[in-house]
């Protein structure tokens, strides 16, 4: 492999290991005082009265009355509240904030608060729900005739449940406001995201406000549109106070009131003749939450994956996000992806069984390959490396042997081994990079020759700063230490757009490397010089239609083949997860060590998702699973054998051959899981989590 | 006798202002400024916050500043000073296992405490070792594999 | 004994029975249960009490220190394998070397993992007072969910663990992890027989309803028969067992808590030939 996948010091090892790296809650600012935020009780209703209690002298509270600008919070569309707007819509909803220095006086305070409401009906139930957000559709083939003509026709309904990122570090942060500007730091995936939601709700130009990154710990997508609101709510209280304000939300007010991984209910139908499939219909209905936040960039992710890695000739593809009085979903790594492949997955495995053949066979049957017409009437434009990754991920994991061994098993325990294969498009959907984004980066030269990097772009853990110094350093073939790279501070980084979407190394990454080249070009020694990229279309894609949902969604995929295997106590229910496997194509690996510490740590969450992170509410839409006690993560003895391999593909048009890479591994665990969960239950499965009561429900049934 | 609460930290004598009944994590972050020591659930069950007292790995935002009297209480800030540090946080680099490093401070103090224990433990030795600290980040694979690494490299440190 | 503000580190245990006996205090021993709310609480710490802190043995019992933290328990050569195999189970090490054997159990918990052993073993509770002190059996002290018989003078100092007959065990814990997991359903079960005869079938389960269960009129069913005699009567004594649990729903359905704890009975009972 290339010099470009030999893997470094990561550029934030030393600060980070040593415990000095400052994350938002560890600053100390001058007269900084502290915020809490009161938050609604109840899923749906409006406000009669808020009782305040006297309040002691330096505290302050903060609603909507004291925004200068919107009482919106720009994210996509601009419908969540900065501070409730007189009416609450999900449990958890801001209604005020109260400021000031002593951390007890606040909670005193905001137990003393009574708020008085007119209670609604809440919607709960995204079945239920008349208040639709999002629709879209699309049709391949003649679907319809398929269905006429079949001489079987399969009718399933999957569910996916909510998945909470758990970022290690809550969300968190502080609000400046002098000489009429709004200054914003904490802990965040995109800046710019931050910055055009202070704009909005402070009323004030680009150049008023600045927002600034600091040290995060862990994302996930859980910190791409939470902190648009909380960065909001801090500026608006800050500006009132007259001090910064900071606010770090505790743990149980993280999980009650940020978005989670959409909850979905998906329906397929399959049209057979002489078993071949010939039309799949797929209905999904994503649960948006109260408000809009991302969903509708979510749902379109869905919808466009809903038929997998396969290729059919005949498909119509149809969904809905939902509004329901509850906490509102955003991005979770995968970004809808994994509810509609979870489905898929599921369902090629049913078809295959209810046509007498071996699930793995069915799925080579359909694999879609380079030239093949996808779902939205694009191209496959580049080699789809499966029988590679395939070939390997059977060697290490012996899936074909195993799947054979654990049919008909009878005693106290008894395993399971499932397979699922799954792309994830790189970067943003469709033209976003084009006419949205359009992001721009800096090299900025010193006078001693060294060189900074000038981006939006955020270090959540992923390894982005290690990698754009690798890419800029060698491109330039100057030594690493030669690179400087800092968190972004909007007054001195260029948008180059959000840490999102698998993009960075493929989108910004590109950028740098061409920036690098460039510099390169007209490097003067001991001369202060800049030079500056902006974001470039690739050519050979087919234009993407937003209104149809035809041509290609993404430049190219990347690709994953995934095994989990487990064994299961019948007393119990309680699955031992033996070992996860995970083949990936993520174009050239820039540091292969960083890759696999994404897979492997993506691949975890996927089994986490598919298995025990159960998350509900109760009748009254309150989150019962609200702490890291109750909200299950796995714990490093929980998946003993973890194994994830990559191969090199180089994407032609990516930095060193790089493409999107972070998300990927999140996609295929849970269908995985759940496959092994079917294997040695030996039946046909249709949810996600899959619980150990469920389990033992499963084989309580089979008794009978 | 009557007093504060005094205790070693990180081989320093202090003295508190902390009430006996104040979380030693809130004390230690707030009073001392040891920010390494990191908050992630102020329920015991995340690991974020682990800190050694008298060699024994703890979450310290479960202990009561009360129950430390006259205790050495080491923190990373303490214990990156020390040549186990170095081995860890080598094996550590080697793996590629820092990602958001939220976890990290209270992964290495936990690494210690089962090296300190057991020199040469085995996989799954290490696993439940470092079972009480979660990291949503890595998979754990590659902390494994850097405390395999450091128990090699430090063999005599522990 | 230090004293600072509301805080009493007494030295000994003479001297945390006399602060237990004059103030209004709460024992504090490994903080893990009591330091999730952090309450400004008047606190008596006896996590460095010796006499609480101790681990011993005669002929008949282990002696356990209300104040011996798990870790010291586990590493404790006499300590027997179910209690160990219990203990293995119990959240993670940072938590295993503060939380103690007398909180766990102090908190009446029908969760406790300790608990369900120190149940199924037939363990003693040793009370003590400035003015003397008392043995229970743990059925005796816990009396309800989050209640005990701990009167407001009194500390719970010492468990004596009966030694005979514990090495023929039964343990299952129903967590919904591997580590760090608060137990969903637990079972502990101890066979023993003499002979022919059976001597002990004892079964109680955690996690089901306000305390910890156990039925001592049922398992007499079992005792002075033999392996033939009580396959006869497996299926009655099943039976009183389904009729007589009655799980509470939590994190889990009742009716899952129902079948594992019946599954995991009758699991018990095959593997001692029953």
């Amino acid at each position: 492999m290339d010099l470009i996948n030999q893997s470094v010091k990561k550029w934030d090892h030393d600060p980070k290991i040593s415990g000095a790296a400052k994350y938002v809650d560890d600053l100390r600012i001058k007269d900084m005082v502290h915020g809490k935020i009161l938050r609604s009780t109840i899923a749906s209703g409006t406000i009669k009265e808020i009782r305040i209690p006297t309040l002691p002298e330096g505290y302050l509270i903060v609603d909507q009355h004291d925004i200068p600008g919107k009482n919106n919070v720009h994210i996509v569309d601009d419908d969540s509240p900065c501070y409730s707007d007189g009416t609450v819509n999900f449990v958890g909803e801001a209604i005020l904030m109260v400021v000031g220095e002593d951390m007890k006086v606040l909670d005193k305070i905001l137990s003393e608060i009574v708020v008085v409401y007119e209670e609604h009906t809440p919607v709960l139930d995204m079945m239920k729900s008349d208040v639709i957000f999002y629709q879209y559709g699309y049709t391949k083939g003649d679907p319809d005739q398929a269905f006429q003509e079949a001489d079987q026709i399969l009718d399933e309904t999957f569910t996916t449940g909510y998945q909470e990122h758990i970022y290690m570090e809550v969300q968190g942060m502080i609000g400046f406001y002098k000489d009429g500007k709004s200054t914003v730091r904490g802990s965040m995936q995109c800046p710019y995201y931050v910055h055009s939601a202070v704009k909005m709700v402070m009323g004030l130009p680009d150049q008023q406000v600045q927002i600034i990154q600091d040290e995060m710990g862990g994302a996930f997508g859980g910190k791409e549109d939470y902190p648009s609101i909380l960065g909001a709510q801090v500026a608006v209280a800050a500006k009132k106070a007259g001090r910064p304000v900071k606010c770090v939300l505790d743990r149980r007010e993280d999980i009650t009131c940020t978005s989670k991984r959409h909850p979905a209910t998906m329906h397929y139908r399959a049209a057979i003749k002489d078993k071949k499939i010939t039309a799949i219909d797929a209905y999904a209905v994503y649960d948006c939450g109260a408000f809009t936040t991302l969903s509708k960039v979510v749902l379109q992710r869905g919808l466009i994956g809903a038929t997998g890695v396969y290729t059919f000739d005949n498909i119509r593809v149809n969904g809905k996000g939902v509004r329901t009085n509850t906490t509102p979903n955003g991005a979770f790594r995968g970004f809808g992806g994994p509810q509609t492949f979870f489905a898929i997955e599921m369902f090629m495995n049913h078809i295959a069984r209810a046509i007498g053949k071996d699930p793995f066979e069915l799925k080579q049957q359909y694999l879609s390959k380079k030239g093949d017409i996808t779902a939205t009437n694009g191209l496959y434009h580049f080699d789809i490396p499966f029988p590679e990754m395939i070939e390997k991920l059977f060697k290490e994991s012996g899936y074909p042997e195993k799947y054979q061994q654990y049919k008909h098993q009878t005693g106290r325990t008894r395993k399971g081994i499932g397979l699922s294969l799954t792309y994830h498009g790189c970067g943003f959907t469709g033209a976003g990079e084009r006419d949205l984004i359009k992001g721009v980066v800096r090299l900025k030269k010193n006078y001693n020759d060294t060189v900074e990097i000038l981006t939006a772009g955020t270090d959540m853990g992923q390894g982005l700063k290690t990698a754009f110094v690798k890419i800029v350093a060698q491109t330039l073939g100057v030594p690493m230490h030669q690179i400087i790279i800092a968190n972004p501070d909007t007054d001195r980084v260029p948008n180059s757009g959000p840490t999102a979407a698998s993009r960075s190394l493929m989108v910004v990454g590109k950028l740098l490397e061409r920036a690098a080249v460039k510099l390169k070009d007209i490097w003067v020694s001991e001369e202060e010089q800049e030079v500056e990229e902006h974001y470039v279309h690739p050519e050979f894609t087919i234009p993407w239609d937003t209104e149809n949902f035809q041509g290609d969604p993404y430049p190219d995929n990347s690709w994953s083949a995934n095994v989990v295997e487990v064994e299961i106590d019948t007393l119990t229910g309680v699955a031992d997860i033996v070992g996860a496997w995970g083949v990936y194509d993520v174009g050239t690996p820039v540091d292969k060590m960083i890759v696999i510490g994404q897979m492997e740590g993506g691949l975890l969450q996927a089994v986490g998702y598919g298995s025990m992170e159960l998350m509900d509410a109760n009748n009254k839409g309150v989150i019962r699973n609200n702490s890291l006690s109750d909200y299950i993560i796995p714990t490093a003895m929980d998946v003993p054998v973890l194994k994830t391999d990559v191969i090199n593909n180089p994407y032609v048009v990516g930095p060193f051959g790089g493409k999107g890479a972070g998300e990927l591994p999140a996609v295929g665990g849970a269908p995985a899981y759940v496959a092994a969960m079917e294997s040695a239950l030996g039946i046909d499965l249709h949810h996600t989590p899959f619980s150990q009561e469920d389990t033992l429900k499963a084989l309580e049934a089979m008794k009978k | 006798m009557s007093g504060k609460i005094t205790f070693i930290l990180n081989n320093e004598k202090v003295e508190s202002n902390g009430k006996p009944s104040d979380r030693l994590l809130d004390v230690l972050r707030n009073e001392f400024e040891l920010t390494g020591v990191k908050c992630g659930c102020k329920e015991g069950e995340c690991g974020a916050c682990s800190v050694l007292i008298d060699g024994v790995l703890a979450n310290s935002c479960v202990v009561a500043l009360g129950s430390i009297h006259n205790c050495h209480v080491t923190t990373i800030e303490g214990y990156s000073k020390t040549k186990r540090f170095e081995v860890l946080s080598k094996a550590y680099a080697n793996f590629s296992a820092v990602q958001c490093g939220f976890c990290i401070p209270g992964m290495v103090l936990a690494s210690e405490a089962l090296l300190s224990h057991n020199p040469h433990p085995t996989e799954a030795e290490i696993r439940e070792g470092i079972s009480g600290n979660l990291c949503r980040c890595t998979g754990y694979n590659a902390i494994v594999h850097a405390i395999q690494k450091a128990a090699e490299e430090g063999n005599g440190l522990w | 004994m230090v004293i600072v503000e509301n805080g009493y580190i007494p030295a000994d245990l003479a001297e945390a029975l006399k602060i237990r006996g004059e103030q209004t205090v709460i024992p504090y021993a490994g903080g893990t249960d009591l330091m999730v709310d952090a309450e400004d609480h008047a606190y008596l710490f006896l996590n460095k009490v010796p006499e609480l802190k101790r681990i011993s043995e005669d002929e008949t019992y282990l002696k356990i220190g209300a104040a011996a933290t798990f870790t010291e328990i586990l590493n404790y050569p006499g300590t027997p394998e179910i209690l160990k195999a219990a203990i293995h189970y119990l959240a993670a090490p940072a938590i295993r070397n503060m939380a103690t054997a007398g909180g766990n159990v102090s908190n009446a918990s029908p969760k406790a993992d300790s608990s369900l052993i120190f149940y199924v073993s037939d363990t003693l509770l040793k009370l003590a007072s400035a003015k003397g002190e008392r043995i229970l059996p743990i059925e005796d002290f816990i009396t309800g969910r989050g209640k005990t018989a701990l009167q407001a003078d009194e500390l719970l100092v010492e468990f004596l663990m009966p030694k005979k007959g514990l090495e023929n065990y039964y343990y299952e814990k129903v967590g919904a992890r591997k580590a760090l997991a608060i137990s969903r359903v637990a079972f502990a079960g101890l066979f023993n027989m003499e002979g022919e005869r059976i001597t002990r079938c004892a079964a109680a389960f955690g996690s089901v309803a306000d305390v910890v269960l156990r039925f001592r009129d049922f398992e007499a069913m079992m005792i002075g028969l033999t392996l033939p005699e009580a396959k006869a009567v497996k299926s009655e004594f099943l039976a009183k067992y389904d009729q007589a649990i009655v799980p509470i729903r939590g994190r889990v359905s009742a009716d899952y808590r129902k079948h594992v704890c019946m599954n995991l009975l009758e699991d018990f009972l095959t593997q001692n030939g029953i």
